[in-house]
């Protein structure tokens, strides 16, 4: 409750700003109190709205503090590497310990911008003199970026309107709304981490340099356009979207000298800087996703050719001249791209970004994006869930903006479009549609509360135009030639009608941080490595079965001893347990993950010798049968199917692990196929006998499970964590006297070895 | 020349060094510069005549030594020693190691027999996962003159495992200030390590060889003892590391066995009238021991009563003589091995905090598993007997108005602690995050603040702070600890420091005084950093003292530096703001405008 009381204050002191400035350009100030005399001049204001924003900012750091677990261990691990070998061995770092046997070129295969920013950062620290570990610095550099993404939005709202409270409930939007929240708590140690605010400010800078037609914010556009290309895959999003924007405007007719300086400045100097990530390289020229930017590049070439020639030449030659010029230019470059692509020197679209147009594609011809859940379609309670009211408040803020239609406010009709769009196909991509939800219901509210919450009633439209013309009088003479019709005369002169539409919007206000709170609190605060749960008595019980497992293995196995498991814990085993895996999170061998996907779903004959061949000495399992923790292997283990049948449709199919009625079982029914896969023999290995006869349950899939445990040849149990979440099976070696595993096992639970000696023939006296 | 500069740097440090300790180790190293009083260059001078080899033999030396400041007086002192002994190879020179209370001596050292072991108890005791010895011996001085040095024998290998060493006067407690040295021969010269206990003078002295493995304690007593008369000492030290398992690898629900192997002679460099060894086990449970023949009173020893094994009285035995016995206990409970500690200590006066740090990497050294560990089978020991040789949990007994505690590792929080505090003590309560098998190994860290006013006193113009050297789990089968080190972080300005520690002194390896730039820091704290070694957790409660001097005009450097550069940046601020204005006030805002292009 202490939190919420935090997050309520930006929302009441930026509410309250309005009203100084509404009162403030009012002819008399009859409102009394401090408020009133501070509003007036306009460094007081300057100062209130500094105040304003740094309170925004720390409830965006504190709202993001409800529990603190670094999450990808890879970035964390890649930054500790950086911080003690320095930045060009980072450059070239091959890691050996991830992929086994093949290694990463970790330097070649990253955006290195998280990990260059915390690694600044923590020198900057140590210049001063302030002895702070590294790991402090990943824990907490999402929350601090997140201040200074609410104070990018605002600098971008500022551009959209004038009014200034806009800005300020953007801010705030910003720095509370889950959507956002959801990859930058405390702990969140990934890309979007900061690359949630060099997308807004690359956007801001854009929008400033397409006004100004300045170079040096394109320049600076550029600059941080490749920032945000060195820290997150997701830059092709600012690739693909200003393009847009330009070629908008373009069909608009808004061509001008402004938009032609700010997007050749920016394409030239930010293509250049993309270029430098060793991740990136040629892409830029070479991949499609990639070719809107050049295809733009080109077109507004040839626009302000065409405009130089319309001004030296008469306008019947020029229809002709561009007619055929533009036409003949235009299918060159057609014909250039489509040969190019065929010739395969420009890459056809990818996968991942077919699967952004068929929501069905992946799931058909490449399971393993389909097999994560955060690339599912998202469903639409996640917009309440995640956006709560600023989703209506959205296609309202998006309709003031038809209203003014200014090229910055046709930037953000793209962008809402766009993002709308991608926010529907993948979950994951509802972190890009925040940003401009924010600004657009920002808009909105700020339209509503400055309308309502003007004390004085409006005077004749007059005095009111004298006010504000020297501010936006050209801005002003615009509008009206735009808009065939004047504004009328229109306000609000019923103190009632004020006093219940402000209080319904306060209202508003005060749930949308009380849901923000609350859906931090309970959904994006609860971090994968720990459960926590209550005791009968109301305290706090945490599972930490994750981590006592990794902290055994890195403490009680040899410091090279490989790990096999599912690839979502490559990154947790090779940060927190420190071993080599041969799988892992940045899933860029598809091939790879399918052999672990086989061994997985095979017979232990099939997958011995897989885990010989890997060099594998531990495999580790997740099973949540015992605790009902339903994210465990058997809930993925079709996936890992799948995803091997894709490499191997004669070994493994799905249907095998069904039952003749198609059902997928882990009990007593269970197909042949799913009883002797190793996947399975692990998850339930020895289980039985934690119960009663006749008891053994499996809560997950609530289940009862026959008493006799399968039995496990070729592995041994090493380890198992409190709770059964984490079990960790050793691989044999090869037996001594070169019998196979399962004949040596058999022999050490006591059963002779019956069918070998009857298939021998009646004994002979030897003669020697 | 060269050489000079490094005697009169190594002089000077030294000097420095007197002022910043008062632990027995510097009396030591007065006394061994007092041996020296001669000018450098007459050394030099013979070294170079005597001993062309010098160099190389300095280089090979160096290499050992990790101080710097002690390597440059171990230059010097072994240059010293090695001239001296060419010139004279009779005279018993003495080095003495200005980091450690070492005393090294040649390998033709032998004690002189100066002293007779009238009656001597010896006590072994195996209630901990340590052994704990203690030989109360009634000393008699048989030369002509007054004696005032007894040295009690070790191999090389023991000595390396023992720890707290002490010494008391059992009849006069207040009889205080027994000086220890471990004795060591010249390392340069041991050639191969020899069998247990082979140092016997009373054989012929061609015994005595070089290579020869035994090592001493030397008690220097604090008033001669005139001849004739007796004194009763209580001598007491712990063994670390010595209890092995058997069998070495056991199931998981099997119980646990320990051997200890020992003399049932008490180690001697003087003959004994009369002994008896008494071993002290932690239960009566003790399947296998050593049975030698007895006297005409008893059949055969060790007598067993309980839990007790008494192995004598036996008759005279002369110096040396060893009879090794094995006694094999049931000790199911676990051996615990903390083999780096590191303790940190943080005093702030502004804040009034004393925060601590502790980093633990510790080691269980009982039996391995020898077969994988079942978690079935541990959940339903747990449920049926919950003995076991595994640690599962540790309690550490902190002091009252403990608050903050935390218990973390590489990973991350472990959940499974408690912190309970009452007016009286604060407790913290941890689980490992998995119970700890022997082999396994589990390194982790705890934390807590404390109020420094129950620890911190001000004494005219000096600050006395008053800590436990190690605090350290209370475990009912005790801790032992290899390697200490305790850095106590004092406040920036502090100086004139000075310790003392009631830990035996012979357990300070090192001690030294740097500085350390952390938090906003200009001129950087001053750090005491105390190596110790071989520590036991009954030591737990001796205390360091360490005073130091901390002015106020120190006390407010901090503050002042951080308000100074703070309105440094305003000011400068306010003078860019002031700029931007004159800048705004001159131009022609219309010239911006002109940039902004062609508009439609």
């Amino acid at each position: 409750m202490y939190l919420c009381d935090v997050l309520q204050h930006p929302i009441v002191a930026s509410s309250h700003s309005p009203l100084t400035m509404a009162v403030d350009q009012g002819a008399s100030s009859k409102l009394p109190g401090l408020l009133v005399s501070l509003g007036k001049n306009e460094s007081t204001k300057t100062l209130l709205k500094v105040i304003i924003l740094a309170i925004i900012a720390a409830a965006a750091v504190a709202s993001r503090l409800f529990s603190v677990i670094l999450d990808p261990w890879f970035n964390f691990r890649a930054t500790k590497y950086l911080v003690a070998n320095g930045f060009y061995q980072f450059w070239d770092w091959f890691d050996d310990r991830t992929w086994h046997p093949l290694g990463r070129v970790t330097g070649g295969t990253l955006y290195p911008g998280l990990m260059v920013t915390s690694g600044v950062i923590y020198h900057l620290l140590r210049f001063l003199t302030v002895p702070v570990d590294i790991r402090n610095i990943c824990v907490l550099l999402a929350p601090a970026f997140s201040g200074l993404t609410a104070y990018a939005a605002y600098l971008l709202t500022n551009e959209m309107t004038t009014s200034s409270s806009a800005g300020l409930l953007a801010a705030a939007f910003m720095g509370i709304t889950p959507g956002y929240i959801s990859r930058s708590v405390a702990g969140s140690y990934d890309n979007e981490a900061i690359a949630i605010f060099l997308l807004v400010f690359t956007f801001f800078l854009w929008i400033k340099a397409l006004k100004l037609g300045s170079m040096l914010w394109g320049a600076l556009c550029a600059l941080f356009y490749g920032y945000m290309v060195a820290s997150w895959g997701g830059y092709a999003f600012i690739t693909c979207l200003v393009p847009l924007h330009v070629f908008v405007l373009i069909c608009m007719g808004r061509f001008s000298m402004r938009l032609y300086v700010a997007y050749t400045t920016w394409y030239a100097l930010g293509t250049l800087a993309s270029m430098q990530i060793p991740f990136v390289g040629f892409l830029p020229v070479r991949t499609s996703e990639h070719m809107p930017a050049l295809g733009i590049f080109g077109f507004i070439q040839l626009v302000a050719f065409l405009e130089y020639v319309r001004s030296a030449v008469s306008s019947r030659q020029f229809q002709t001249f561009m007619y055929v010029g533009l036409g003949g230019i235009f299918s060159v470059g057609l014909l250039g791209l489509v040969g190019l692509t065929a010739g395969g020197y420009i890459a056809p679209w990818s996968g991942r970004f077919y699967s952004l147009w068929d929501t069905g594609y992946a799931k058909i011809h490449i399971p393993i994006i389909a097999s994560v859940s955060e690339h599912q379609p998202t469903a639409w309670p996640a917009f309440f869930f995640d956006l709560n009211m600023l989703i209506w408040l959205f296609p309202a803020g998006v309709y003031m903006c038809f209203q003014k239609l200014e090229d910055e406010h046709v930037f953000i009709i793209v962008y809402a479009l766009f993002g709308s769009y991608f926010a529907g196909v993948m979950v994951r991509l509802m972190l890009t549609l925040t940003p401009v939800v924010c600004v657009a219901a920002a808009i909105a509210a700020s339209q509503l509360l400055d309308t309502y919450l003007q004390y004085k009633s409006p005077e004749p439209i007059e005095s009111k135009d004298e006010e504000s013309s020297d501010v936006t009088a050209k801005k002003a003479s615009k509008q009206s030639s735009l808009r065939s019709a004047s504004q009328p005369v229109v306000g609000i002169y019923n103190v009632l009608s004020k006093a219940f539409i402000a209080g319904t919007m306060t209202l508003f206000l005060l749930i949308f941080v009380q849901h923000c709170t609350w859906v931090t609190s309970n959904a994006y605060s609860s971090p994968s490595v720990v459960l926590a749960s209550r005791m009968p008595d109301g305290s706090q019980h945490i599972i930490d079965d994750y981590r006592e497992a990794y902290q055994w293995l890195r403490q009680n196995t040899k410091e090279d001893a490989k790990i096999m498991s599912w690839w979502d814990y490559g990154y947790q085993i090779g940060g927190m347990a420190d071993r080599p895996t041969l799988v892992d999170n940045n899933t860029w061998n598809n091939t790879h993950i399918a052999t672990v996907g086989k061994a997985m779903s095979s017979r232990e004959e099939v997958a011995y010798p897989i885990m010989r061949q890997h060099e594998v000495d531990y495999v580790l399992v997740v099973f949540g049968g015992l605790l009902g923790y339903s994210g465990d292997d058997i809930n993925k283990f079709l996936w890992m199917v799948r995803i091997a049948e894709g490499i191997w449709p004669d070994e493994v199919k799905e249907r095998d692990f069904f039952t003749p009625r198609g059902e997928y079982k882990v009990d007593a029914d269970a197909s042949e196929t799913m009883k002797n896969s190793l996947m399975y023999k692990m998850s339930y290995h020895n289980y039985a006998s934690l119960f009663p006869p006749g008891q053994a349950q499996d809560r997950v899939r609530g289940v009862r499970l026959p008493d006799q445990s399968p039995i496990l040849n070729s592995l041994e149990e090493a380890y198992t964590s409190e709770n059964w979440i984490i079990r960790i099976y050793k691989v044999k070696d090869l037996d001594n006297v070169g019998r196979d595993h399962a004949a040596a096992a058999s022999f050490e639970r006591g059963h002779k070895k019956k069918k070998a000696i009857k298939k021998r023939g009646p004994r002979v006296l030897r003669a020697e | 020349m060269r050489r000079q500069t490094h005697f009169l740097r190594s002089s000077v440090l030294g000097a420095l060094s007197n002022v910043y300790t008062t632990s027995s180790g510097t009396r030591l190293r007065r006394a061994a510069r007092e041996e020296i009083q001669y000018p450098p260059n007459f050394y030099l001078f013979f070294l170079f005549l005597f001993y062309p080899e010098y160099h190389t033999q300095l280089r090979s030396r160096s290499i050992d030594e990790r101080s710097f400041r002690c390597s440059f007086t171990m230059k010097f002192t072994a240059a010293v020693a090695a001239c001296l002994s060419l010139l004279s190879t009779a005279y018993a020179d003495s080095r003495v190691d200005t980091s450690s209370s070492k005393v090294v001596l040649p390998s033709t050292f032998k004690p002189p027999q100066n002293f007779r072991n009238a009656n001597l108890v010896h006590i072994i005791s195996l209630e901990k996962n340590y052994v704990k010895e203690s030989i109360n011996v009634l000393i008699e001085n048989i030369s002509e003159e007054p004696q005032d040095e007894y040295f009690l024998p070790f191999t090389s290998e023991q000595m390396e495992k023992v720890g707290g060493f002490e010494v008391k006067d059992r009849k006069n407690s207040e009889v205080v200030g027994f000086d220890i040295d471990a004795v060591e021969y010249d390392s340069l010269r041991k050639v191969e390590p020899s069998a247990l206990f082979c140092y016997r003078p009373g054989e012929a002295s061609t015994n005595v060889r070089h290579g020869s493995d035994t090592q001493f304690y030397r008690i220097k007593l604090p008033a001669p003892l005139a001849s004739g008369s007796q004194q009763i000492l209580g001598i007491s030290f712990y063994y670390l590391n010595v209890l092995k398992a058997l069998p070495a690898s056991i199931d998981q629900t099997d119980k646990q066995y320990l051997v200890h192997t020992f003399s049932a002679y008490c180690p001697s460099a003087y003959s004994t009238l009369k002994q008896k060894t008494e071993v002290k086990l932690p239960s009566s449970e003790a399947p296998e021991y050593t049975k030698i023949a007895g006297n005409e009173e008893t059949k055969e020893f060790p007598v067993k009563q309980g839990s007790k094994l008494t192995y004598g009285p036996f008759p005279e035995v002369s110096a040396g003589a060893s009879s090794l016995v094995k006694v094999r206990y049931e000790f199911n409970k676990p051996v615990t091995h903390v083999s780096q500690l590191e303790r940190d200590i943080e005093v702030s006066h502004w804040g009034g905090n004393v925060a601590f740090e502790e980093r633990y990497t510790l080691f269980h050294h009982g039996a391995n598993l020898s077969s994988q560990f079942s978690r079935v089978k541990w959940a339903q020991s747990q449920y049926i007997s919950p003995q076991t040789f595994a640690l599962k949990e540790m309690k550490f007994v902190l002091g009252a108005g403990s608050k903050d505690a935390y218990f973390t590792d590489v990973i991350g929080n472990v959940s499974t602690s408690r912190f309970r505090t009452s007016k009286r003590e604060a407790v913290l309560e941890l689980k490992p995050r998995y119970p700890i098998f022997g082999g396994w190994k589990y390194p982790f860290t705890v934390g807590w603040n404390a109020d420094s006013n129950n620890y911190l006193k001000k004494s005219g113009d000096k600050f006395l702070l008053n800590i436990p050297l190690i605090e350290g789990p209370k475990q009912a089968e005790g801790v032992e600890y290899e390697h200490v080190d305790v850095r106590v972080i004092l406040p920036e300005g502090a100086e004139n420091i000075e310790f003392h520690t009631s830990v035996p002194g012979s357990s300070i390896t090192e001690h030294s005084v740097d500085i350390v730039r952390t938090y906003l820091d200009t001129v950087g704290r001053t750090v005491l950093t105390i190596k110790a070694r071989n520590l036991v957790d009954e030591l737990r409660d001796r205390e360091l003292i360490v005073s130091y001097e901390y002015s106020t005009v120190a006390a407010l450097r901090k503050p002042f530096v951080i308000f100074s550069s703070t309105m440094a940046v305003f000011v400068g601020t306010w003078l860019l703001s002031k700029l931007d204005k004159y800048r705004n006030g001159t131009r022609n805002p219309e010239a911006f405008d002109v940039k902004q292009g062609p508009d439609k």
